[in-house]
């Protein structure tokens, strides 16, 4: 919403309220200014029309021109210039030596490079106008008289904000809505708004109206009024209203559209005027019908359906209701009969037919916003003296509406103290009355508070609690006092993934990963890779913006990937990096689950060359870290059963994924698909880890209770077993921990079982290899016996015999 | 035949004479041998005494256990430098400490999670706990239990991204045939906070937020947000501010001005923008700058979540991370916050 301060000044005398002033009061009151521009041009004295006759290149400088300028005295001057855009012949503005230019730029005769140059030729900047393109102001086009001073070329000065008003706030989409926003805020009255054009309407068209009937048959019109005219002359809108106009930014087109255009801007109805020739018959308001076409005047032909509203004669829809006018019975040079259309149209419907057709017009944009009922009647009066005034139509009767107004004024009941309790500082009555008598509601006191009238143009006050926001605006937010910091509520339990995420992100960087942050919505080659082709589009949008962002994220490794890509071509020197966040797997049952994912990616070749070699991370550094990742989760990694990876992330062979065994976990370790990997232009292999805690099972994790420990000398044996190479050593290994923890009972302790050897080749049979295992053992209270420790032993090798493992001697 | 002094003094310059070459440790053990063992030469010598005359043996035996001394000495300070050599070996070559470790260097945390981190530090000072919700969430969640209406813009197919018809989550299950959507607030965590637990509540989330927009500098197709909830008997405005001026000194310094800029959000009324003005904030200093939205919990709100309004009122805020981390480091893009370059990285670690 552009708003001029000189057609604020219709609404409102701010006197020599400072512009500054006003930036910073504005957006006190909810009315964001977004940007504050000149607009016309102050008298300058010296600065006038010339005409660069003729030029040629500066004999010691190649950027700079000699002009010589002709400004009408017959004297012409020889100026230096250093812009390129000109050509001989152009008009432009002439600062003659004497003037004091914007900034305080004294124009003297003066010497460039050894060149006299008697005055400066100035651009839009130099002026103080809205810089447009770069090098002189070229006048040429307006053909203004040489000499002329230059101001008279423009309207005078003005300035004009730029203010972003909020969805609730439709009433400032007009100039009186903010010009009574700054009376209240100042203390200042707001000037009277009165139309001569006679209020009341009647139902029916009179015998002279140039329309025959005015229908509503949509929901989406509550009130719809028309006024017929006739005698019209179409031409120019005075140049007042032209500046006003432009000024609000808007076009002047002619005498009668201006008016319709002027009239919104002073009150936020937006007001339609049709040429009543091209009416057949009456107007309706209907929905249009499927198939319907109108050509918008914009240019553009529309196909319409049942969705859309439309204002329509006999024969034909003529605007889509609220939002644009058609091409064919708009006001040209030609006409003299007239309709004035003003309406309240329900905002929701005007804002999806706008956004069906891709418009948005200063017409949807206030509709949309709730235009006050009120002044549905108030600017036609308004509009239908102008038109008198400006374009000597005659009224052909008295306005035709249908239709209620949809909200009148509300009286609301404000509880005494009510203000108070929501501010946290006293708040009296009176103080309140006070505050909103000058945003224009009635206020009456009332037993056990006040009755406050709210008028319709405030769409968005209905309840106490919209008063004391209006109280809180008006009063000044400043007022509002600072509470004191707050004394805890009782505790409450943390959300378990706030408390884990910071532990991992905390360890992962303590172990030289850096933290990464990718976008959550990938593209489904991704998807594919990570899921298969089959599932990959159970994440897909309904809606996506772009190609690249049409799924959901499955993992958070294919992003690290690409991290690590990226800083390899920037030789940023990846070496580890990790990312937590939300990624979503569609599960057996065929609904989504949110799983908290922790990732992290290793390259096994370092990308800088070192001094000293260290082990390069394989399979096993990365199932370490899956591992006490499952374990600050709660996840024993007991619980954690690895099977080989099947996903397209994982290289065949050389990665572990965790099989969903009572949905503990989801997850994988070990290379990243090496072609894939390759793809990215990552040299060696790249260990990966990662672990999906579903965000439902997250539970706090509870304070271990101490358990007592043995003060007694462990024991440790070995057994070594020849196996079948395709039994994992994981498998025989919890074998033969289960058979030990249940030889050694109750009193002596299995502490742990460890593989420490893997061989295979020279004196085993073909297919099989040998893994060796440490088995320790310690009593809760004494020393062990020898024997006890070959019983446990004992029962552990009968164990692996009926397994089938032979135990080498 | 030689004085008894002169076989000793023999032994001993012998011994001392090939202890210049003895190395190691077996080396020592034969020097020793040689010496004072059985058949050592200074054994020999004190094993003659008893051949000499009764009244020179005290003397005898005086000179005898000086050369033990002696050769007692030598062994010791053989045996220390035999133990130096072999510690010296075990070592190896000691190494040049000037070089730089090969070892990668620590790793960092990324901006966003430290400003996130140092936000919910200066909240949880002021009673607030964590609480989080589902990033895809269901249309009652995100916009009708916060007083959006059907027709508001928010909820166009423009602005949101919805999940389709077939899309069923575990974690946010439909009522009836209502939309899923990637959630475009945190503010739906107040709703659900709200529906499964009794006030007083103060809590604070932390979470991922969505909406349909085209990434630039100051656009991102995800963000985050953390929003803020109290609900009391009488939570005021007074509270709001005292409560955000609090974040505000913690975040920005004690030098921070605060100011509430009336606002429209459909969940909160009265609405606010928070503006701050610091010194220091680089090219920002000294203007007005939005960091969050607040505002007491619409009466609606309340009531959407089974709570009456007449008994129970609420201040809300919700806060952009992304924007606090660009005010605090002097950021000028959003998308260097994803674009995960480790030179951006390492300078903000």
């Amino acid at each position: 919403m552009r708003v001029s301060l000189q057609s604020l000044a219709r609404h409102v005398d701010l006197g020599d309220t400072p512009v500054a002033r006003l930036e910073e009061l504005l957006p006190m009151l909810g009315l964001e200014v977004e940007s504050v521009s000149s607009f016309g041009l102050a008298p300058i004295p010296h600065v006038v029309v010339g005409e660069i006759l003729a030029f040629e290149k500066h004999p010691k400088a190649d950027r700079l021109s000699v002009c010589r300028v002709d400004v009408g005295d017959g004297a012409p001057r020889q100026i230096v210039c250093g812009a390129r855009n000109f050509k001989a012949g152009d008009r432009v503005p002439v600062a003659l030596p004497g003037a004091v230019l914007p900034g305080n730029l004294e124009i003297k005769v003066g010497r460039l490079r050894d060149v006299d140059s008697h005055g400066m030729l100035c651009s839009a900047g130099e002026l103080g106008l809205p810089a447009g393109e770069d090098g002189l102001l070229i006048l040429t086009p307006r053909q203004p008289a040489l000499g002329a001073p230059l101001h008279s070329l423009f309207p005078p000065p003005d300035t004009v904000l730029e203010i972003a008003v909020t969805a609730n706030r439709g009433d400032c989409l007009g100039l009186r809505g903010v010009a009574r926003e700054l009376a209240a805020a100042l203390g200042l009255p707001l000037k009277p708004l009165a139309p001569a054009a006679p209020a009341g309407a009647s139902a029916q068209p009179s015998p002279g109206d140039p329309f025959g009937f005015v229908r509503v048959a949509s929901p989406a019109c509550a009130l719809y009024t028309l006024r017929g005219f006739r005698g019209a002359k179409v031409g120019p809108s005075p140049e007042w209203m032209r500046r006003d106009l432009e000024a609000a930014g808007l076009r002047p087109v002619n005498n009668v559209v201006d008016i319709t255009n002027w009239v919104m801007v002073q009150t936020g109805q937006p007001l339609h005027a049709f040429d009543a020739a091209k009416v057949a018959g009456g107007v309706e308001v209907r929905p249009a019908r499927d198939g319907e076409r109108l050509a918008l005047l914009d240019g553009r032909e529309v196909a319409l359906d049942a969705s859309v509203c439309v204002i329509a004669d006999t024969a034909r829809p003529l605007v889509v209701a609220g939002v644009m006018g058609g091409a064919d019975s708009g006001v040209t040079s030609g006409t003299t009969d007239l309709l004035l259309e003003s309406a309240w149209f329900v905002p929701g419907d005007v804002r999806r037919a706008a956004r069906r057709l891709g418009v948005s017009t200063d017409s949807s944009l206030r509709f949309a916003r709730d235009v006050d009922p009120a002044g549905v009647e108030l600017a036609a009066r308004l509009a239908a003296d102008l038109l008198a005034e400006l374009a000597g139509a005659r009224p052909t009767g008295p306005a035709v509406a249908v239709g209620q107004a949809p909200r009148g004024d509300r009286r609301i009941h404000l509880p005494s103290g009510f203000v108070a309790a929501r501010l946290g500082s006293p708040a009296p009555d009176a103080g309140v009355a006070e505050v909103l008598r000058r945003i224009g509601f009635a206020v009456a006191p009332a037993e056990g508070g006040l009755d406050v009238t709210v008028p319709s143009f405030r769409s968005d006050v209905g309840r106490p609690i919209d008063l004391v926001e209006e109280f809180v605006r008006i009063h000044g937010t400043g007022q509002v006092p600072v509470g004191r910091p707050v004394a805890p509520t009782p505790s409450e339990p943390e959300a378990p993934a706030a408390a884990l995420v910071r532990e991992v992100a905390l360890r992962l960087a303590g172990s030289g990963h850096a933290e990464c942050c990718h976008y959550s919505l990938r593209d489904r080659a991704e998807l594919v890779r990570t899921l298969g082709e089959g599932a990959a589009d159970t994440l897909a949008l309904g809606n996506p913006l772009t190609a690249d962002q049409t799924h959901l994220r499955a993992s958070l490794l294919p992003g690290l990937a690409l991290a690590l890509q990226l800083n390899l071509s920037v030789h940023a020197e990846p070496s580890r990096l990790f990312e937590t966040g939300t990624v979503f797997r569609p599960g057996a049952d065929g609904q989504v689950r949110e799983y908290l994912a922790v990732a992290a990616v290793a390259l096994a070749e370092p990308a800088r060359r070192s001094w000293l070699a260290r082990p390069a991370p394989d399979l096993f550094s990365a199932k370490r870290l899956v591992t006490d990742l499952a374990l600050a989760a709660g996840i024993a990694a007991s619980r954690l059963s690895w099977v080989p990876a099947a996903s397209g992330l994982w290289q065949a062979g050389h990665a572990a994924e965790l099989a969903d065994r009572g949905r503990a976990a989801l997850g994988g370790c070990g290379l990243l698909d090496l072609r894939w990997t390759r793809g990215l232009d990552i040299r060696g292999p790249v260990v990966a880890a990662e672990i999906l805690l579903p965000r439902a099972a997250l539970a706090a994790r509870k304070p271990a209770r101490l358990e007592p420990f043995s003060n007694q000398p462990p024991v440790a044996r070995d057994i070594a077993l020849v196996v079948p190479l395709a039994v994992g050593a994981g498998e025989v290994l919890e074998r033969l921990r289960q058979a030990a923890a249940k030889a050694a009972g109750k009193d002596i302790a299995l502490e742990s079982v460890t593989c420490f050897d893997v061989f295979a080749g020279d004196g085993l049979p073909e297919g099989a290899r040998s893994l060796a295992f440490e088995i320790t053992l310690r009593h809760a209270a004494r020393t062990l016996a020898e024997a006890e420790v070959a019983a446990v032993l004992d029962q552990v090798a009968l164990a692996a015999g009926k397994s089938g493992w032979t135990v080498r001697r | 035949m030689a004085t008894m002094q002169e076989q000793l003094d023999r032994a001993l310059a012998e011994a001392e004479q090939a202890a210049a070459s003895v190395r190691t440790r077996a080396e020592l053990e034969a020097l020793k041998a040689r010496l004072v063992g059985p058949n050592g030469s200074l054994t020999a010598v004190s094993k003659s005494m008893g051949a000499l005359p009764k009244e020179e043996r005290p003397e005898a035996g005086k000179r005898v256990n000086a050369a033990r001394q002696r050769a007692e000495a030598l062994l010791a300070a053989l045996l220390a430098r035999v133990e130096e050599a072999e510690l010296a070996a075990a070592l190896g070559p000691a190494p040049d400490p000037t070089l730089p470790s090969p070892d990668a260097p620590a790793g960092t945390l990324h901006p966003l999670t430290r400003t996130r981190e140092r936000v919910l530090a200066t909240f949880r000072k002021l009673g607030f706990v964590v609480a989080e919700g589902p990033e895809v969430e269901t249309e009652w969640h995100c916009f009708d239990a916060l007083n959006t209406p059907a027709d508001h813009p928010a909820r166009d197919m423009q602005d949101t991204l919805y999940l389709p018809a077939s899309f069923r989550s575990a974690d946010a299950p439909r009522k009836g045939d209502e939309a899923l959507l990637l959630r475009t607030h945190t503010s739906s965590v107040q709703v659900r906070t709200m529906l499964s637990r009794k006030p007083p509540l103060r809590i604070v989330a932390p979470g991922r937020c969505f909406r349909r927009d085209a990434v630039d500098a100051t656009h991102s197709a995800n963000f985050h947000q953390v929003e803020g909830l109290w609900v009391d008997r009488s939570v005021t405005l007074a509270d709001l501010r005292g409560v955000l001026d609090f974040f505000v000194r913690e975040t920005f310094g004690p030098e921070a001005e605060t100011r509430l800029r009336p606002s429209f959000f459909p969940f909160t009324e009265p609405s606010f923008e928070m503006d701050i003005r610091s010194p220091g904030l680089g090219r920002l200093s000294g203007r007005w700058l939005e960091v969050l939205g607040c505002g007491l919990v619409d009466p609606k709100v309340l009531a959407a979540c089974d709570l009456d309004p007449g008994e129970w009122s609420g201040l809300a805020f919700g806060l952009g991370l992304e924007r606090i981390t660009m005010l605090v480091h002097g950021i000028d893009d959003i998308r260097h916050l994803y674009a995960n370059d480790l030179r951006f990285l390492r300078q903000l670690a």
